[in-house]
């Protein structure tokens, strides 16, 4: 069974002034699955979904939403999309029903439909006792909660959120995490940029790696750590010389990557059971104390180390 | 000094934001300008006269209205032209010389002028103004024409001659005029002078409340708790706060004073007692700005007010309109503002010529009103930056 | 249109909420209109009848004639209202206090010397803070003087013709007589002309308004730079709504919040403060054309700032520039020069010059100034919108 495709893009461009920030990406996505795009800051993420959404005008490419063509213009296209930006979009002066009402009227909705799915909402998010407060009295992650309930107010098919946990608590992080998974299995598909690796673990079927403008890699999740080639991920927490260590580390023909992290060492090597001994006693011969061991498949981060020789997360 | 230190930090501030210059500085000065052109200068009433085709008697009657002290004559093309403007206000009243009023009145019946004006007061008085001028004339022409009936003169140009000759030898009826009470005000005034020193006083104080809108945003910022956390007392905070005010009340002043003394000649009175209003009322303002900054949250809302309180404070202590020509009543209810003690002052000043002893009673009044401000100033700012 | 209007409305309950369009639209031009009622309702509020103190220590033919003829005349007209006094010094005492205007007094033995051509006076005492009252006596007296000069004169002359020779008594008078039975050459008649032009209570009703009008339509232009910065433009154009129809309701918002405020302030200085706006039609035709020059005006410069911030500092200078220029403070059509032409480059001088107009005239008054406001409009909004659609992009 083939699902449908709610998201198809290709060669999308866009420069400003002499910086290309995005340079011929492309990707699909289907109904019920969630794709991230993962990549570091600047790398591109915002400006690829602007274009997505109709909100910035593109340079090159093309974008057809739910078979619809996309353009800044395109109110069908448009219909099909929820969009969740980064920065909260909510209006302080009015409450959380006022901002859901405002909204859903704008998406085509009767003032009775309105109110009906603007309560739906509020109760998903668990506004609905604060719903008649202003916006500027919520704390932190209510607002976030309502930037979130106003993408979903119209039953988009597809839901764009940009890095919706950047400067988030745990708890709600947690709680945003179990939504999107929620709203993917009921059928919804979700573009999910960030640059965190371990949700785009947790939560997407499958990932894009942007860096630079550029999409340098994309596929599951087990894709991608294939592309890192067999190998094991060892994670050494410790305290020195790190870098030092590190340089040696790589030298040797067995490993694969090596790079010192704050706080410790992160290695690719083929195969950490036999080789962790030798590992051990080179980081001791560098003065370097090893506090714990962790040996895992390789990860994300490895992948994008692999790709471009920088780390995902600065 | 840290007084100074924050003070400084406010004038820095303001001035960041460039349209600050404008309001603060470039403003009043456009508005002395303005007012001073347009009111200044010569009060006389403007009369518009037309006097085409009336003939060398009406060229002389024009004159005789040119020369005419309380009237400021302007010629104007035709009737039309006339009414339009007299209708409009831009002219007090008007007056038509008709066409052939020269030979009307050599050889003819007379002739009639129609003077013009709207109805109300001010238009009827200055009717009288030019019937007075119109029979000085007359006088000269009448006795002409008597001259020509009695055949005592061959011809009318004739008899104008004799009688113009023959007029100041003539014991005339004359009118003198003395003057009852003294008045409040001096007519001793120049153009702009006036106008400055009511615009000085409004712009300082309009300049102070609006200054509140920065202390609200220091609040907003958090930045008067942060400046708490450091070794700094909230007396020294207060202090700050309101010498920053006073530094650039001060300063507006001096622009205001030594721009229009220099580029309109505006004659602002005794220097100590120059000083000493600017000083006390810049207290004044600075105190009543930190008090309004401390009631309201939202910047917004403070400017409204403030505008109010400054503009409406102004008109009513009689920066807008002199005192002068308020009525007994509203002139008492006047001096409720800290303003009309300060026009009051400089009216002493400029207008009598007084010095700094002669205004100490206004000077007294500014500084009980400075101490009272500034008192519910630092009261409400410590309970507000505790709370 | 539909989501231009949800978009409007969504605009005009923030800025209600927010209460300084209220402040700003509202309660201060009332505020101040309020204040300027009360001063100026002190000062000329309609009377300005002069008190003229009249003491005749004469009693003689032509004390008679000034008072019984001459001053009746002027008083009849509205003008004075006479207070007979029995001696000078009470005259004098009332002079000074303010009580009396002015006060003219004909001395004794007046009659008896222009009967003998002799040279006579008569004395105006002024109160010192009356100047323009005191002109006008003194005016009225120097009319019957010019015109008793009249008579030695028309004598003198026709004496004249004979020099050397001095004219027998009988025939002095008589030339006198003849003299005083000629018509004056010359006559003045009142003609009267309609006002043009707002009275004091109306002037400062309207001027505030307007005034004022110039920062209420600024909450909507300015408030597309805001959605900007918050972040809530992006969810507005990520929705299926035209640019077009975003712009539109901002423009939408400062109209009505204009019409709004200005409704209430003519309906309230109406009823509060007397205010006399004039026929509603007129007064309505020209209180839009303002709104739509306010905005389109307001507009231009919200697009050429680069932020929020800045547009309202700018929008400020200009509403206060343009105030000053067109009038709104104070009138400036009887400056001289260059000021009296300036005025027109401000929508308000045109707004309050159709007001006038329409007091004086019908209500096709106002039609040149609605236009010539509407041509601001035009012209201003045109670019705006232009720049506003580079500006609705994230």
């Amino acid at each position: 069974m083939s699902a449908e495709i709610m998201l198809e893009c290709s060669g999308l461009r866009r420069r400003f002034g002499e910086i290309v920030a995005v340079d011929g990406v492309g990707f699909g996505i289907a109904a019920g699955e969630t794709y991230g795009l993962l990549g570091p800051n600047g790398a591109g993420k915002t400006t690829t979904i602007s274009m997505i959404a109709g909100l910035l005008e593109r340079d090159g490419g093309e974008v057809t939403v739910d078979g619809e063509p996309m353009t800044t213009r395109s109110v069908r296209a448009k219909s099909a999309i929820g969009y969740v930006p980064q920065d909260l979009a909510i209006y302080p002066d009015l409450s959380g029903r006022e901002n859901l009402m405002f909204f859903a009227r704008l998406y085509g909705m009767s003032t009775a439909e309105a109110r009906r799915r603007s309560a739906e909402v509020l109760t998903l998010t668990g506004l609905a006792d604060r719903a008649g407060d202003q916006a500027k009295h919520y704390s932190g992650g209510m607002k976030r909660r309502l930037n979130i309930g106003l993408g979903l107010l119209h039953r988009p098919r597809l839901l764009i959120l940009d890095e919706p946990t950047v400067g988030v608590d745990p708890q709600s992080r947690n709680a945003i995490l179990d939504s999107v998974a929620a709203l993917s299995g009921a059928g919804m598909a979700v573009l999910y940029t960030t640059h965190y690796m371990e949700e785009a673990e947790r939560l997407c079927d499958r990932i894009g790696i942007i860096d630079h403008g550029k999409l340098i890699a994309e596929g599951t999740r087990d894709d991608l750590v294939r592309t890192v080639g067999e190998g094991d991920q060892v994670r050494l927490s410790a305290a020195g010389d790190l870098t030092r260590a590190a340089e040696s580390l790589a030298a040797r023909s067995w490993v694969r990557q090596a790079r010192a992290l704050d706080g410790g060492i992160d290695l690719v090597v083929e195969d950490a059971r036999s080789e962790l001994p030798a590992i051990l006693s080179d980081v001791a011969a560098g003065g370097v104390a090893v506090r714990s061991v962790e040996v895992t498949e390789p990860d994300l981060e490895a992948v994008f180390l692999h790709l471009t020789g920088r780390a995902l997360r600065d | 000094m840290k007084v100074l230190w924050i003070a400084l930090s406010n004038l820095r501030r303001m001035f960041r934001v460039r349209t600050n210059f404008f309001f603060v500085f470039v403003f009043p000065m456009v508005l002395i300008l303005v007012l001073g052109a347009t009111f200044g200068g010569s009060s006389s009433p403007r009369l518009g006269v037309v006097s085409t085709g009336s003939g060398p008697l009406g060229a002389a009657l024009l004159r005789q209205l040119e020369q005419t002290p309380q009237l400021r004559v302007v010629a104007i093309s035709g009737p039309a032209a006339l009414l339009t403007q007299v209708e409009r206000g831009n002219l007090a009243a008007g007056v038509i010389i008709p066409p052939g009023y020269d030979g009307a009145v050599r050889t003819g019946p007379g002739a009639t002028l129609r003077y013009l004006a709207r109805p109300d007061q001010s238009s009827q008085q200055l009717g009288e103004t030019v019937r007075g001028a119109v029979a000085r004339q007359a006088a000269l022409l009448g006795a002409a024409r008597f001259a020509v009936a009695q055949h005592a003169a061959p011809g009318f140009g004739a008899g104008l001659a004799d009688a113009s000759r023959i007029s100041p030898a003539v014991p005339a009826v004359s009118v003198t005029q003395v003057t009852a009470g003294t008045t409040l005000f001096s007519r001793s005034l120049g153009q702009f002078d006036e106008g400055a020193w009511t615009e000085l006083l409004l712009f300082l104080f309009l300049t102070a409340l609006t200054g509140a809108v920065a202390l609200i945003e220091t609040r907003r910022l958090g930045l008067s708790r942060r400046m708490l956390a450091t070794p700094t007392t909230p007396a020294t905070l207060i202090a700050g706060e309101t010498a920053g005010r006073v530094l650039i009340a001060c300063l507006q002043a001096a622009v205001i004073i030594f721009g229009s003394a220099l580029l309109f000649g505006v004659n602002w009175g005794q220097p100590a007692g120059v000083a000493a209003v600017v000083i006390l009322f810049a207290l004044v303002g600075a105190g009543a700005g930190t008090f309004l900054g401390t009631l309201f949250r939202n910047e917004q809302q403070a400017i409204g007010i403030s505008l109010l309180l400054g503009l409406g404070l102004g008109a009513l202590g009689g920066c807008m309109v002199p005192l002068e020509v308020f009525s007994p009543v509203m002139r008492r209810v006047a001096h409720i503002t800290p303003q009309a003690w300060g026009n009051d002052a400089f009216a002493r000043l400029v207008g009598h010529g007084a010095s700094i002893t002669g205004i100490l009673p206004q000077l007294g009044v500014l500084a009980a009103y400075a101490a009272v401000l500034l008192t519910l100033a630092a009261w409400r700012l410590r309970r507000v930056l505790a709370g | 249109m539909r989501a231009a209007w949800l978009i409007c409305r969504k605009d005009l309950r923030s800025r209600l909420r927010d209460r300084s369009a209220v402040l700003i639209g509202i309660v201060v031009p009332l505020g101040l209109a309020f204040i300027f009622n009360a001063i100026f309702s002190g000062i000329s509020g309609g009377s300005n009848v002069i008190s003229l103190g009249v003491v005749d220590a004469d009693h003689g033919v032509a004390s008679q004639q000034f008072t019984g003829q001459v001053l009746e005349a002027v008083g009849r007209s509205g003008l004075i209202t006479i207070h007979t006094e029995p001696t000078v010094a009470r005259a004098r005492e009332l002079a000074a206090r303010g009580t009396l205007a002015a006060v003219i007094v004909i001395p004794a033995g007046f009659s008896a010397r222009v009967q003998a051509g002799q040279p006579a006076s008569l004395q105006v005492i002024g109160n010192a803070d009356a100047p323009v009252s005191t002109q006008v006596a003194r005016s009225i007296a120097e009319s019957y003087a010019a015109d008793l000069n009249r008579i030695r004169l028309s004598v003198a002359t026709a004496a004249a013709a004979n020099p050397g020779t001095s004219l027998p008594p009988a025939r002095i008078r008589a030339l006198a007589a003849a003299a005083a039975a000629a018509t004056a050459p010359v006559a003045v008649r009142d003609v009267s002309a309609q006002t043009r032009e707002l009275d004091q209570k109306s002037f400062f009703a309207a001027g505030m308004a307007v005034f004022f009008l110039f920062f209420t339509v600024q909450f909507g232009v300015t408030s597309l730079l805001e959605e900007r910065n918050e972040g809530t433009l992006a969810r507005l154009l990520a929705a299926p709504v035209s640019r077009a129809s975003i712009l539109g309701g901002k423009l939408l918002t400062s109209f009505l919040l204009g019409i709004i405020s200005m409704t209430v302030l003519v309906v309230a200085t109406t009823v509060l403060f007397g205010a006399a706006w004039g026929n509603p039609f007129g007064v309505a035709v020209l209180i839009v054309a303002a709104i739509m020059a306010a905005t389109g005006i307001m507009a231009l410069i919200a697009t050429l700032a680069r932020n929020a911030e800045q547009a309202a500092n700018w929008q400020s200078v200009t509403a206060v520039i343009l105030g000053l220029i067109g009038g709104t403070f104070f009138p400036v059509s009887q400056a001289p020069g260059i000021l009296s032409r300036l005025t027109f480059v401000a929508p308000q001088a045109w707004f309050l010059r159709g007001l006038g107009d329409l007091r004086g005239g019908g209500v096709a008054a106002v039609w040149t100034p609605a236009l010539a406001m509407l041509a601001f409009a035009a012209v201003t909004g045109a670019v705006a919108l232009f720049r506003l659609r580079r500006l609705a992009e994230v």
